[in-house]
C-alpha cells in the first residue's frame, strides 16, 4: 500500500492486495512506535575511509598515530567484497563517496576514466617494486598509491603432504590424484566455484592475452586461454576439488583444520585466520608455496588494494596525508602483522619483520607483479567469465563452445568502449 | 471553487505531488533512458551519452543470461505460484475443519514468518538449508533420503528459494481464504450434504466458486510477487550457483546498479512492467469467463 | 458418525504439525543464537544449547575496546534508525494517505474520476522501473544518503489511499451532510466524525505501513551510502556477507532484526487478526 512496497519490493504489497487488508483493529501502540532516530552521528570533522574486508576491519589501528599526530580523526567504513563494486559506483552516481577508499588495482582504471579519484604525485609511487606502480595508473597517471598487497599461493597441511607441493602443472595434477588416493574422504584442492582467481592465474601463467584490438575485443579463444581452461576443468572433472561456490563453504578454515581439502589457493590475509585460530590448525601442521605455472611459478592474480583519493573531497589535503600515513612503510608493516597482507612498499621489505620463513613464497611472488587490462568493463569480464567457467565445471558447456561464448560475451561488454575509441574519443 | 473542493484538493494534493515526484517522473524517465545508452562513459561525461531507439532491446533478446534469467523467473512463478497459493489453501481448510481446537492460535503461529524480514530469515533458512549441518537434510535424513546440496546444486536451488518463499508468505494468504471460507453459503452446504454430496464434491461445487474470486486475486497478487523476486536470491544465494536463481529484477538491479548500464536497466524494467501486465491481463479474462470477477 | 474422533485427532494431529514446522526455523535461529560459538556447525544439528550463552549477543551489540580501539557491528544505531525511518514513514504516510482517501471517496471535486482511474491503473506498474532514475532524481535534489531519500518514496501510498478510500465509501453521506447542515467546516467534519470511524482502518494500515518500511530492504541498500544511516536489515546483509562463517553471531543479528517485528506483531494480533477475519474481505 505504500509505493515502497511497490518500489523496492517490501514483503508486504508485494504478497498481497489493500482490498485483503481489513477494517477492524484499534488504535493501539501505534504512537509507541515513534521515538527519535537518534543514532550514533558521525562526527562531522572526520575524514571517511571505505575499505573491503579485512583492511576494513583492522585498519581502525593504524588510526590512532594519525590522529594524533594531525588532530583530525577518521571514520572507517567496511564493505564486504561482494557488494563493494556496486557499492562504491552507487556512492559515486550519487556525490556519496568518502574521501579515501581502498580498490582493488584492477578498478583503479575504470574509477579514474568515471571521475571519481583524483591522480596521485609521481613520487607517492616510487617506493615500490618495478612494475607495481603500473598497475594503478591510467593513461600514464597515477591515481592510487599500492597499499596492501594480496597475491595467491597456496597453503598446505604439511601433516598431509610428503613435502612442497608442486608447482608446475602436471606435478601438481599429478599430487592431487596421489593426495585423493591416500585419503578419499578429503579433496585435494578448494577453488571456489564463484571467485576468479585461481582461473585468472592460470590464464595468466599460460600467457594468454585476454583482450585484443587496443582491448576491445575479448581474446579467450586462444591456445593458451584454452589451455588454462582445460586445466582448470580438470580438477573439477577429476574430484580432485568439490564443485562449491563460497556461499556454501560457510567456513573454509575450519574446513581445511578438518581435512576436508588439503590445499587451498588463497591470498595472505589467511594468515591471519591461522594465527587466530591456531587451536584448531597449529602453525607446524601448514605451510605456503608459489602457485602452479605450466612450467614453473609466474605472475598470479589477487586482489590488491590501492588507496584512493575521492575526486569531490572537500578536504583533499587531509585525505592525501591520510593515503601517505597508511601506505608508509611503518604502517603496512603493523598491517602485515594485523591481516597477514603484505606491504606495497619496497622498502618494508627490508625489515626483518619480512624475512620470516612463511612470506618467503609471497616475497618472490611480489616480483611478479601481475598487470590485468586497464579498461572500464574488466571487472564485469572477469565475473562473466568465471561463470562460464563455472557452467563448464558443471558440465552444461564444452570447453569450445564456452571460449567463444566468453568472447561474445566479452564484446557484448565491450560495444560501448569499441564505438568510442572507434569515434576517437577514448585512447 | 467550493469550500469541498478547496478541501479536497487540501486533502489530496500533498500525497498526488509526491506520487507525482517518486513515481510518475521517474516511470518517464525510465521511458526515456530505454532509449539511451546511459552507461558509466555518460556517468562520466554527459557528452558519451547517444540515442540508441531500440538497441538495449535488441541487445537484451542477445544476451543468454537475460533469456535465462526470464526462465528462471517463469519456473519460480509457475513452481511458486501454486506451492504458495497451495499451501495457504489447504491450511485455510485444515484450520477450517469443525474438529481442529485452538484456532486463533494455530492462525497467528503460522502468519509470524510473513512479519518476519527477508534478510534475517534468509540468513536463518541458509543454515536450515546447509548440506552437512542443516535442519532439513537432517529431518529429510530421518525419512531416508539422501542429503541434497540445496544452495549448491542448479537444480535444487530454485526449490530452496521456493521452499522458503512459500514458508514465509502462505500465512497471508491462509488468513484471507480463511475469511472468505467463512462466507461460504452454510444453507447450500447443507442442501448439497443432504444431496449426497460428498467432501470433494462439496468442495469442488459449493465452496470453490464461493471463493473463486478471493483465490483469483489472491493468484494475481501472487504471480506479480513472484515476477518480482529479488531479496531472496540476492541474500542467499547471489544469483547462483551457475546463475540459476538470477531472476529478472537481479538482472536488472546488476546491469543497473551494479554496473550502471541504466539505459540497458531500464529496457529490462520494461520488459518485466509488460510481463506483469500480460499476465495480469490473461488472469482477468479468465477470471471473466468464469465469472468469477 | 462413528469415523468422527479419529478424524478430530487426525486433523488436530496434522495442524500441530504444520505449526511445528513453521515455526521450527524461528524457534532454530533463537537456540541457535545462545549457542557457544561453532556448536551449530555439527552433524546431527544440536537442537538444544549445550551451554546457554549471551556471548553472541555482548560481540554483535557491545562497544568493544581493542588497543585503544572501539569496535562494533552497528546493530544498536541500526536499529534505531530502523524505529525512526519507520515511525516517520507510517505517521507521515497516515497524514497524507488518509485525508486523500476520504477525499477520494466523499468529497467533490472536478478531476476525482480520472484520478482515480490513473492511480488504479498505475498498480500495474511494477515500482522497479521508477526506481533508478529516482536515484538520479534524488541524487539532484541531494536526497542520496539521507533518511528523507529513504522515506519519501514510502509516503507515495496509492494502495492506501484506494484503500482508505473502500472503507470511507461504506460511512453514510447523510451522516456528513448532516454536520454540514449544522455549519460544521470540512475539516472538523473529518477529524471529529470521519477519523473515528476510520480508527480501526488506521490501525491496521499503520502496521502495514511500520512492517513495509522495516522490512524494505532493496531502496535502503541502494540510497544509503553511510554506515551511520543503515537500517537493520541493510546492516545485517552487510554483515552477514563477511560472517558467514559465524552462524551463531548470525542467528543472534537475525533475532535482533525480527523480533520487534514480530513482538508488534504478537502484541496487535488479536486486533489485527479479528479484523483481518471478521471485516469483509472479499476481492
Amino acid at each position: 500500500m505504500l509505493i515502497c512496497n511497490k518500489k523496492q519490493g517490501a514483503e508486504i504489497d508485494r504478497w498481497s492486495g489493500f482490498s485483503a487488508v481489513d477494517r477492524r483493529g484499534v488504535l493501539a501502540g501505534a504512537a509507541a512506535t515513534m521515538m527519535a532516530g537518534c543514532g550514533v552521528r558521525r562526527d562531522p570533522s572526520a575524514l571517511r575511509l571505505w575499505a573491503m574486508s579485512y583492511e576494513g576491519d583492522y585498519s581502525p589501528h593504524l588510526m590512532p598515530a594519525f590522529t594524533a599526530r594531525t588532530g583530525i580523526p577518521v571514520e572507517v567504513q567496511s564493505l564486504p567484497w561482494t557488494a563493494a563494486h556496486e557499492k562504491l559506483l552507487t556512492a559515486f552516481a550519487g556525490d556519496a563517496l568518502p574521501d579515501v577508499m581502498m580498490l582493488p588495482n584492477g578498478w583503479v582504471g575504470e574509477f579514474a576514466m568515471a571521475g571519481a579519484i583524483a591522480p596521485v604525485a609521481e613520487r607517492e609511487v616510487a617506493d615500490l617494486f618495478p612494475g607495481t606502480a603500473d598497475t594503478v595508473r591510467w593513461r600514464g597517471t597515477p591515481y592510487a598509491v599500492p597499499w596492501s598487497v594480496a597475491p595467491q599461493a597456496q597453503f598446505f597441511r604439511r601433516d598431509r603432504l610428503d613435502g612442497p607441493p608442486a608447482e608446475d602443472w602436471d606435478g601438481w595434477r599429478a599430487m592431487g590424484l596421489r593426495l585423493k588416493r591416500r585419503f578419499p574422504d578429503s579433496y585435494a584442492f578448494l577453488i571456489l566455484l564463484n571467485w576468479w582467481d585461481t582461473l585468472f592465474t592460470f590464464a595468466g601463467q599460460a600467457g594468454a592475452a585476454l583482450l585484443r584490438e587496443r582491448d576491445t575485443r575479448g581474446n579467450f579463444a586462444t591456445p593458451e586461454f584454452r589451455a588454462a581452461l582445460d586445466f582448470y576443468v580438470s580438477l573439477f572433472r577429476d574430484r580432485l576439488a568439490p564443485a562449491v561456490l563460497s556461499t556454501e563453504v560457510q567456513d573454509p578454515v575450519a574446513a581445511f583444520a578438518q581435512g576436508w581439502f588439503l590445499v587451498y589457493p588463497s591470498g595472505p590475509s589467511l594468515l591471519l585466520d591461522f594465527k587466530r585460530r591456531a587451536a584448531e590448525i597449529p602453525a607446524a601442521r601448514w605451510g605456503v608455496a608459489r602457485m602452479p605455472g605450466p612450467t614453473g611459478p609466474g605472475a598470479v592474480s589477487g586482489v590488491s588494494g590501492a588507496l584512493a583519493v575521492a575526486r569531490g573531497t572537500r578536504r583533499p589535503e587531509a585525505a592525501r596525508a591520510l593515503v601517505r600515513h597508511l601506505t608508509s612503510a611503518r604502517s603496512e608493516l603493523r598491517f602485515q602483522q594485523l591481516i597477514g597482507n603484505l606491504p606495497a612498499r619496497a622498502s618494508a621489505w627490508a625489515d626483518a619483520q619480512m624475512a620470516a620463513p612463511v612470506l618467503a613464497p609471497f616475497a618472490a611472488q611480489l616480483r611478479q607483479p601481475a598487470r590485468d587490462p586497464a579498461v572500464v568493463e574488466w571487472e564485469r569480464i572477469r565475473i562473466e567469465v568465471q561463470l562460464i567457467a563455472e557452467r563448464v565445471v558443471r558440465g552444461l558447456l564444452t570447453v569450445g563452445v564456452a571460449v567463444q561464448e566468453m568472447d561474445r560475451r566479452a564484446d557484448l561488454i565491450l560495444a560501448k568502449r569499441r564505438a568510442l575509441v572507434q569515434a576517437g574519443r577514448l585512447a | 471553487m467550493t469550500r469541498g473542493e478547496r478541501t479536497a484538493w487540501l486533502f489530496t494534493a500533498p500525497v498526488l505531488a509526491i506520487i507525482l515526484l517518486v513515481f510518475v517522473l521517474p516511470t518517464l524517465v525510465a521511458l526515456g533512458l530505454s532509449v539511451t545508452d546511459y552507461s558509466i562513459y555518460a556517468l562520466a561525461d554527459w557528452s558519451n551519452l547517444g540515442f540508441v531507439g531500440l538497441g538495449n532491446f535488441a541487445d537484451l533478446l542477445a544476451t543468454p543470461l537475460f533469456w535465462r534469467a526470464l526462465g528462471n523467473t517463469a519456473l519460480f512463478a509457475a513452481l511458486g505460484v501454486p506451492m504458495a497459493i497451495g499451501a495457504s489453501l489447504a491450511a485455510a481448510l485444515l484450520l477450517h475443519d469443525a474438529t481442529v481446537r485452538w484456532k486463533p492460535a494455530w492462525r497467528v503461529l503460522l502468519f509470524a514468518p510473513y512479519v518476519t524480514s527477508v534478510v534475517a530469515t534468509a540468513v536463518v533458512w541458509r543454515f536450515v538449508l546447509n548440506t552437512r549441518f542443516g535442519l532439513l537434510n537432517y529431518v529429510l535424513g530421518g525419512l531416508g533420503i539422501a542429503p541434497v546440496d540445496w544452495l549448491g546444486d542448479p537444480r535444487a536451488s530454485i526449490p530452496a528459494i521456493l521452499l522458503f518463499v512459500t514458508w514465509k508468505i502462505f500465512g497471508y494468504n491462509m488468513i484471507v481464504f480463511t475469511a472468505a471460507l467463512s462466507a461460504v453459503p452454510q444453507d447450500l452446504m447443507e442442501a448439497a450434504r443432504l444431496d449426497g454430496a460428498g467432501r470433494w464434491a462439496r468442495f469442488r461445487h459449493v465452496t470453490l466458486p464461493a471463493i473463486g474470486p478471493t483465490l483469483l486475486l489472491a493468484a494475481v497478487m501472487s504471480v506479480a510477487g513472484f515476477l518480482q523476486l529479488f531479496a531472496e536470491p540476492y541474500v542467499m544465494t547471489m544469483g547462483g550457483p551457475a546463475q540459476s536463481t538470477v531472476t529478472v529484477l537481479y538482472f536488472m538491479f546488476d546491469e543497473g546498479f551494479r554496473w550502471w548500464n541504466l539505459g540497458q536497466a531500464s529496457a529490462v524494467a520494461f520488459v518485466l512492467f509488460v510481463l506483469i501486465l500480460a499476465v495480469t491481463i490473461v488472469q482477468t479474462r479468465i477470471g471473466r469467463r468464469y465469472e468469477w470477477l | 458418525m462413528v469415523v468422527r474422533p479419529a478424524r478430530a485427532l487426525v486433523m488436530n494431529a496434522v495442524a500441530v504439525l504444520l505449526t511445528v514446522a513453521t515455526v521450527a526455523p524461528l524457534l532454530w535461529m533463537v537456540l541457535v543464537s545462545f549457542m557457544p560459538r561453532g556448536a551449530s556447525s555439527a552433524f546431527p544439528p544440536p537442537l538444544w544449547p549445550v551451554r546457554w550463552t549471551w556471548e553472541n549477543y555482548h560481540e554483535l551489540l557491545a562497544r568493544r575496546e581493542y588497543d585503544g580501539v572501539f569496535f562494533d557491528y552497528r546493530i544498536v544505531p541500526a536499529l534505531l534508525n530502523s524505529l525512526f525511518v519507520a515511525g516517520v514513514s507510517t505517521l507521515l504516510g497516515l497524514l497524507l494517505t488518509v485525508p486523500a482517501g476520504y477525499a477520494f471517496a466523499k468529497l467533490r471535486f472536478r478531476g476525482r474520476e480520472r484520478l482515480l482511474q490513473l492511480l488504479i491503473a498505475s498498480l500495474v506498474v511494477p515500482g522497479q522501473v521508477a526506481m533508478l532514475p529516482l536515484f538520479l532524481i534524488f541524487k539532484e535534489l541531494g536526497l542520496v544518503n539521507s533518511y528523507a531519500g529513504v522515506i519519501l518514496p514510502s509516503l507515495a501510498g496509492i494502495f492506501a489511499i484506494l484503500f482508505v478510500r473502500q472503507a470511507t465509501l461504506s460511512i453514510p453521506d447523510e451522516m456528513l451532510d448532516a454536520a454540514r447542515l449544522d455549519g460544521a467546516s470540512e475539516g472538523r467534519i473529518f477529524v471529529s466524525i470521519v477519523l473515528p470511524l476510520l480508527a480501526p482502518v488506521t490501525v491496521t494500515l499503520a502496521l502495514f505501513m511500520f512492517l513495509g518500511s522495516w522490512n524494505d530492504f532493496l531502496w535502503p541498500l541502494i540510497v544509503l551510502a553511510d554506515q551511520h544511516l543503515y537500517t537493520l536489515p541493510v546492516a545485517v546483509a552487510a554483515i552477514s556477507r563477511e560472517h558467514a562463517a559465524d552462524g551463531e553471531l548470525m542467528m543472534a543479528a537475525a533475532v535482533v532484526t525480527t523480533m520487534p517485528v514480530l513482538l508488534l506483531f504478537l502484541a496487535l494480533q488479536r486486533y489485527y487478526m479479528t479484523g483481518l477475519l471478521g471485516g469483509s474481505v472479499k476481492g
